[in-house]
């Protein structure tokens, strides 16, 4: 214990822990500052513990800034004695990436949601009034629950919480700690994943955590109208911050499934991995309250749904905080963390919100202004009720098959996933997603209380006929037909819902402009859905296998996807409508480039498109990670990824040349036996992947480095290679230097050629030359997978429209708003 | 019946088809022994035989590749997956594969395996390998 370590930088780690004690404290008293400033008759008058409170939050804000501030000197100064900067940076580790490496961990992330937490109390401090102190007891509540997480303190000997300022030594258990000079031998971090360095690593986490802190502002006006009861008034002030959750947390997951596009290599915009499900519970859950709170706010209907909706969203903001860190999701997921001896912790999180939620609604239950009445048939408010309901339902089927691993923990059973659980979301989800789609369009025609019935059949009837009609020939033009039935209906119901909403947008332009936040966000919808359906439901893998011949007779025989296609380089491949050849690299370790370029003819053999794409290979530590390259249409995407390669050689991530090391007795073993062919200048010799052409006998050739005296003969043969439309040209040297004889092989790589000239023949005029080709096996290759989306790009704009329908719909919310 | 009471019923009645279908959907974990009952996909846990040879030529076909895994009862069987040969996968400690039995052979349509991360210490890294681009 009393080792005296050599070179370790203690004191910005101990402040960093001071911070995050402090942050706790701080969070504690204002947390029961707020709560006696609410229930204390005498303290509200006074307003000391309001102070209390608000100095308490402040202080708190500033300790989380301060945390970020150690966290990001230890990470930037490459302080390797601790374990984060150890564990997810390196010295070559760029520098933007360093802003990456801070939320690396699972420490990270709660520390990002701890900032936003209170940058969004803070501004609840400026402008919640009357609000302020039970809002502000919930926030701040939730503030202590989010440090406990990060406090790595070591109560009656049980850890609660993981600190990013943890030792090296103090993590793990090794020899090398007892070593006081430890430090010495560790020269390096371990090092970023590859996946995780690129762009949107930086811009995605912190997003999607805003999105996460932002449940709890609806959640604590939720909790703070039941506590004080004042039921109804809860309401109008928290759908801003409702939309506002909305808008961020989607932002947040699409950014993650455009990462997960562009440079995963899952080959797709959404896999329903458990990680990415549990990231739209509470987006779906809100959006349905952002609805019936509206119900709420103007018929009176539909409060005891909207209240539990908005509680269950933050409830499940914190299941999915648990479903992805605590390490239970082991088998099914790819994407998620391991424990890190939270579990119970995490559990209890839960349960803290999920009891507060449920002891308020049943002490308050009999006072709950819930109408006895029911909503009429025809109005508006009874069918979005149906609509937040089925979200509900869609919502509960996600997290019924993603929680299997829970429920198999919680009953001991040892249930599998769906084999096929795409497709079983997909259909499921879609069946959801045409019922509320549907409805997003049906209620524009419907008014709140009452409306004309006739007229309302008539009006639906033509527009869903019209939008019968469009899908009819989108389904047609796209191949949707030909998939599940459900796909089709859900389409239907997207475009219905599109062409709808574009007339009540059409309207808002005339005159009632506050409509058009609505009708903006369910187009963004609606188009996100279509793109969604056809880029996932008609993407066609191009890089079918068409040359390659079955490995076994029994294999051919069934239908077996073959998507992956070997292309070598400098050898032209047909895929699809195009022509793919593989025409060289360039490396900058440790990425490794491709360039693999497309060429597409019409039927004269013409050329009507070219272009290069550089998907990537990663390599580090020994392990190639791929990344791949995407062509961007306006209708469609061309996607391209490396599956496997043997052009990068083992020792190119550490720079030497392996070239180098070859001797010229070991490079014939490269190549296939080498075949000698007697021509004269002018002949064609034929070889396995096209012709060479004895163009001339050169007099005048010159090797480097050898001077020639008048005895000498030195004769160069110039050749012409054409092999797959290229062409080449090489001049193997034939030379008679003091009596012996010399010849100067040439390569091609390029063709995988080695060519010598053996031999001169003087009798038949003619000369030898020497073929070695390299064997397939020995060219250089890729093999790849290409695959095109169609219309994916009506997926992201559909959801930047979505966001930017979000965004109106709270300018306008805020203007109704009118705060005592 | 009020309104409110038919749309409670309809949503119960909904509720329990998702869990009905989901729990006829949801597969089992077996083992080689169970697969050779059945012909629906199944899971099966093992592990890789390193002993035995792991066969990948791309020059012959990209998309075949071959290995001998042990499930955990310890039979052993020959895998075949028509997709190319994951990269480590000779280091992976666990495989989870999803898939049918044809005559002796697996036919995995996907693999997921667990190799000890180079990243982070004791931690094990689950990759996914398909066969097939994932279709709606």
């Amino acid at each position: 214990m009393d080792t005296v370590f050599k070179g370790e930088h203690l004191l910005p780690g101990q402040i960093g822990q001071f911070f995050i004690v402090l942050s706790f404290g701080a969070a504690l008293l204002s947390c029961i500052s707020y709560y006696f400033a609410t229930t204390d008759a005498d303290a509200k008058a006074s307003g000391l513990w309001h102070k209390l409170g608000r100095i308490g939050f402040f202080i708190n804000g500033l300790s989380i800034i301060g945390i970020g501030s150690c966290l990001f000197y230890l990470i930037y100064k490459h302080y390797f004695e601790y374990h984060y900067s150890w564990a997810y940076t390196s010295r070559s580790l760029p520098i933007y990436y360093i802003l990456s490496a801070f939320w690396n961990g699972q420490e990270g992330g709660f520390l990002l949601w701890l900032f936003w937490q209170a940058v969004l109390g803070t501004v609840l401090i400026f402008r919640s009034k009357s609000w302020e102190r039970p809002v502000m007891t919930v926030i701040a509540a939730s503030q202590v629950i989010l440090a406990t997480m990060v406090l790595g303190v070591e109560v009656f000997g049980q850890r609660i919480g993981s600190s990013p300022f943890l030792l090296l030594r103090q993590s793990m258990e090794a020899p090398i700690f007892s070593n006081p000079d430890y430090l010495s031998f560790i020269k390096d971090g371990q090092g970023m994943v590859p996946s995780l360095q690129n762009y949107w690593m930086i811009i995605h986490p912190p997003t999607l955590f805003l999105g996460f802190a932002a449940m709890v502002v609806p959640f604590a006006f939720a909790v703070a109208g039941l506590w004080q009861k004042r039921y109804k008034e809860w309401v109008q002030p928290a759908i801003p911050y409702a939309l506002f959750a909305c808008m961020i947390l989607g932002t947040g997951v699409v950014m993650g499934s455009f990462w997960a596009y562009e440079s995963l290599n899952f080959g797709g915009f959404w896999a329903w991995d458990p990680v990415e499900n549990a990231s739209i519970f509470p987006w779906i859950t809100m959006v349905a309250a952002v609805h019936v709170l509206i119900v709420f706010k103007n018929t009176g209907h539909s409060y005891f749904t909207a209240t539990f909706l908005v509680l269950l969203s933050n409830v499940l903001v914190w299941y999915s905080s648990f479903l992805n860190r605590s390490g239970i999701l082991g088998d099914t997921s790819v994407h998620s963390f391991t424990d890190l001896g939270m579990f119970w912790q995490l559990v209890i999180s839960i349960f803290a919100f999920l009891i507060l939620s449920v002891v308020l609604l049943v002490l308050r239950w009999k006072e709950l202004p819930i109408t006895k009445k029911d909503e009429e048939t025809y109005s508006r408010e009874f069918w979005m009720f149906v609509g937040a309901v089925f979200m509900g339902l869609s919502c509960f089927h996600l997290l019924v098959v993603t929680s299997v691993p829970v429920w198999n923990e919680i009953l001991k059973t040892k249930i599998a996933p769906p084999s096929n659980i795409i497709k079983h979301y997909n259909v499921i989800q879609s069946s959801f997603v045409f019922v509320i789609v549907l409805l997003t369009g049906i209620t524009q025609f419907l008014k709140y209380k009452k409306t004309e019935v006739n007229r309302f059949f008539i009006v639906t009837g033509i527009y869903l006929l019209f939008a019968a009609l469009i899908t009819a020939l989108i389904a047609y033009t796209s191949g949707v037909y030909k998939l599940n039935f459900v796909f089709v209906l859900a389409m239907w119901g997207s475009v219905y819902s599109v062409i709808v909403n574009g007339k009540v947008l059409v309207d808002a332009f005339k005159g009632k402009f506050k409509l058009a936040g609505s009708a903006v966000a369910h187009i963004g919808f609606g188009l996100l859905m279509v793109g969604a359906l056809i880029s996932a439901g008609t993407s066609k893998v191009i890089s079918i296998n068409t040359t390659g011949e079955g490995y076994s007779a029994e294999f051919a025989k069934e239908e077996n996807p073959r998507e992956n296609v070997i292309v070598y380089r400098n050898q032209p491949t047909k895929l699809g409508d195009y022509t793919v050849t593989y025409t060289g690299d360039s490396i900058s370790s440790p990425n490794h480039w491709f360039k693999i370029n497309y060429k597409k003819m019409d039927a004269n053999g013409k050329l009507i498109e070219e272009f290069t794409l550089k998907p990537k290979v990663l390599i580090s530590k020994g392990t190639m990670s791929a990344s791949p390259d995407t062509r961007h249409y306006l209708f469609s995407d061309i996607y391209t990824h490396i599956t496997l390669t043997n052009a990068i050689t083992a020792t190119e991530a550490g720079s030497e040349s392996a070239e180098a090391a070859h001797d010229a007795d070991n490079d014939d073993k490269n190549y296939d036996a080498p075949i000698a062919h007697d021509v004269a200048p002018g002949d064609t010799i034929k070889y396995r992947d096209g012709y060479i052409v004895l163009k001339a006998l050169n007099k005048e050739a010159k090797v480097e480095n050898i001077t020639l005296t008048d005895s000498d003969v030195a004769i160069g043969a110039d050749l012409e290679i054409v092999s797959h439309g290229n062409k080449y040209s090489a001049r193997p040297v034939y030379m008679i230097k003091n009596g012996n004889v010399f010849d100067f092989a040439r390569k091609v790589d390029d063709a995988g050629l080695k060519l010598r000239f053996s031999k001169v023949i003087p009798e038949t005029k003619k000369v030898q030359i020497i073929v070695m080709q390299q064997p397939e096996s020995k060219k250089k290759f890729v093999v790849m997978k290409a695959i095109q989306f169609p219309f994916i790009n009506f997926f992201w704009a559909g959801t930047i429209i979505m966001v930017i329908g979000f965004f109106m719909s709270i300018l306008r919310r805020k203007k109704e708003l009118k705060l005592v | 019946m009020k309104k409110s009471s038919i749309f409670g019923l309809i949503v119960i009645a909904i509720a329990i088809a998702v869990i009905i279908s989901v729990y006829s959907n949801t597969s089992t974990y077996g083992t080689f022994g169970d697969a050779m009952k059945t012909t629906s996909e199944l899971h099966i846990v093992g592990h890789l035989n390193k002993s035995k040879e792991l066969f990948y030529d791309a020059t012959k076909d990209v998309n075949y590749f071959s290995f001998y895994m042990k499930d955990n009862k310890g039979e052993e069987r020959k895998v075949v997956l028509t997709a190319p040969k994951p990269e480590d996968f000779e280091r992976s400690e666990q495989l989870v594969l999803t898939g049918t039995m044809v005559g002796n052979e697996f036919h995995a349509s996907k693999i997921l395996m667990k190799c000890p991360s180079k990243y982070t210490q004791d931690k094990l890294e689950v990759t996914e390998v398909k066969a097939k681009q994932a279709s709606i």
